[in-house]
C-alpha cells in the first residue's frame, strides 16, 4: 500500500493542510520549486472541486444520508471522509488499497481533535492553515501514515 | 433484501450530453427528473476530465515539451479518468470507449462482475445502436432492439 498525498479542507472550502509522501522526482517534474508550489495549490483546488461535485452527485442519487466514500482511476484511488462539522479529509493512494475510511476517521479522532482542536493556542478558524501545522500533528500524521505503508 | 442488483444505466456522449438513461430497479436510487440527469451527465463529464489530470504520479499534458526531451521512446500512458465510484448506498462503474463515450452503470455496493456486465452492455450498444442505419451519432439513443435486449439481459441479472 502506498499513500501519495493527504489534504484537509475546512467548511469554507479552503485547503488548510496538505502533505505529499511522493519522492521529489515525481512531484517536482524538473520544473523548479515555485512551479511545484503553485501546481500543488492548483491540485488542491482541483481535488476540492472534484470531491465537492461527486459528493453532491452521490447525495442527489443516493439520498441525503448517503456519503461519498472513494473513487478509483487506473492510476490512483481517492478516499474521502467528511465530518459532521463539514471538515473534509481526502487521501490519495495507489489503486490496490482497500477502503481508507476508518484510517481517515482515526486521523480525525486521534490527530485532528487531539492536537488541533484541543490546542488552546490554535484559532477556531484555520485561515491559511493557521494552527494546523503544529509539530505534534505533523509528526503524528507522518508516523501514522508511514506505519501504514 | 435484494443484494445483487443493477440499478441504472446512463450513456454520455463525447461532448458530455446525456444520450441514454434507463432505470432497471426502482428504489435503488432516488428518482430525479430528466433535467437533473442532464445536469448530472454534464457535471460528471467535467469531473471525469479533472480526475484524469489529478494523477499524482505524473504530470500529464501540461508539459509536453519536457516529456519529449526525455526521448521519443517513452510513450506516455493513456490518461485514465474515474473508473469506479463508491458510496455508502451504491457503486458506479464508468467505462470510457476510445471514441469518448461513457457508460455509467449504477449497481448495488456488493455487485460482483460489473466489468462483465459492462462488456455485454457495450456489445449490445455496438450491435443494436451503432449498426442501426437510422441512428445519428451523438444523438439520443432511441432503438427498440437495444431497449428490449438490454432490458431482458439486466432482468436476468437482477432476478438471479
Amino acid at each position: 500500500m502506498v499513500v501519495y498525498s493527504f489534504y484537509i479542507f475546512d467548511r469554507h472550502t479552503e485547503c488548510i493542510y496538505s502533505k505529499s509522501w511522493l519522492p521529489p522526482a515525481h512531484s517536482g517534474a524538473a520544473n523548479g520549486t515555485t512551479t511545484t508550489a503553485k501546481s500543488a495549490a492548483d491540485d488542491a483546488k482541483l481535488i476540492f472541486g472534484t470531491v465537492f461535485s461527486l459528493r453532491n452527485m452521490v447525495r442527489k442519487l443516493g439520498g441525503d444520508d448517503d456519503a461519498f466514500v472513494s473513487y478509483r482511476t487506473a492510476h490512483y484511488k481517492l478516499h474521502y471522509y467528511e465530518t459532521a462539522s463539514n471538515l473534509r479529509l481526502v487521501m490519495l493512494t495507489d489503486t490496490a488499497t482497500l477502503s481508507m475510511r476508518n484510517v481517515l476517521h482515526q486521523i480525525y479522532i486521534n490527530l485532528w481533535v487531539e492536537y488541533v482542536v484541543k490546542n488552546p493556542l490554535s484559532p477556531v478558524e484555520h485561515k491559511g492553515g493557521a494552527g494546523v501545522r503544529n509539530e505534534l500533528f505533523e509528526l503524528g500524521l507522518d508516523q501514522f501514515i508511514r506505519g501504514l505503508m | 433484501m435484494i443484494t445483487r442488483t443493477v440499478f441504472a444505466l446512463i450513456i454520455i456522449n463525447k461532448a458530455g450530453g446525456l444520450i441514454y438513461n434507463r432505470t432497471f430497479h426502482e428504489g435503488g436510487l432516488n428518482k430525479i427528473s430528466t433535467n437533473d440527469y442532464l445536469v448530472l451527465a454534464g457535471t460528471f463529464h467535467g469531473v471525469h476530465a479533472i480526475t484524469a489530470r489529478l494523477n499524482p504520479l505524473k504530470f500529464p499534458a501540461t508539459n509536453r515539451s519536457s516529456t519529449s526531451s526525455t526521448g521519443p521512446l517513452t510513450r506516455p500512458e493513456l490518461p485514465s479518468g474515474l473508473e469506479v465510484l463508491e458510496s455508502e448506498n451504491f457503486r458506479m462503474q464508468c467505462f470510457t470507449t476510445l471514441t469518448g463515450i461513457k457508460f455509467l452503470l449504477f449497481t448495488d455496493t456488493t455487485q460482483a462482475n460489473v466489468d462483465l456486465t459492462m462488456r455485454r452492455v457495450y456489445d449490445m450498444y455496438t450491435d443494436y445502436v451503432m449498426k442501426n442505419p437510422f441512428y445519428q451519432l451523438e444523438m439520443p439513443v432511441r432503438c427498440d432492439m437495444f431497449d428490449r435486449k438490454l432490458g431482458s439481459y439486466i432482468r436476468e441479472i437482477n432476478n438471479r
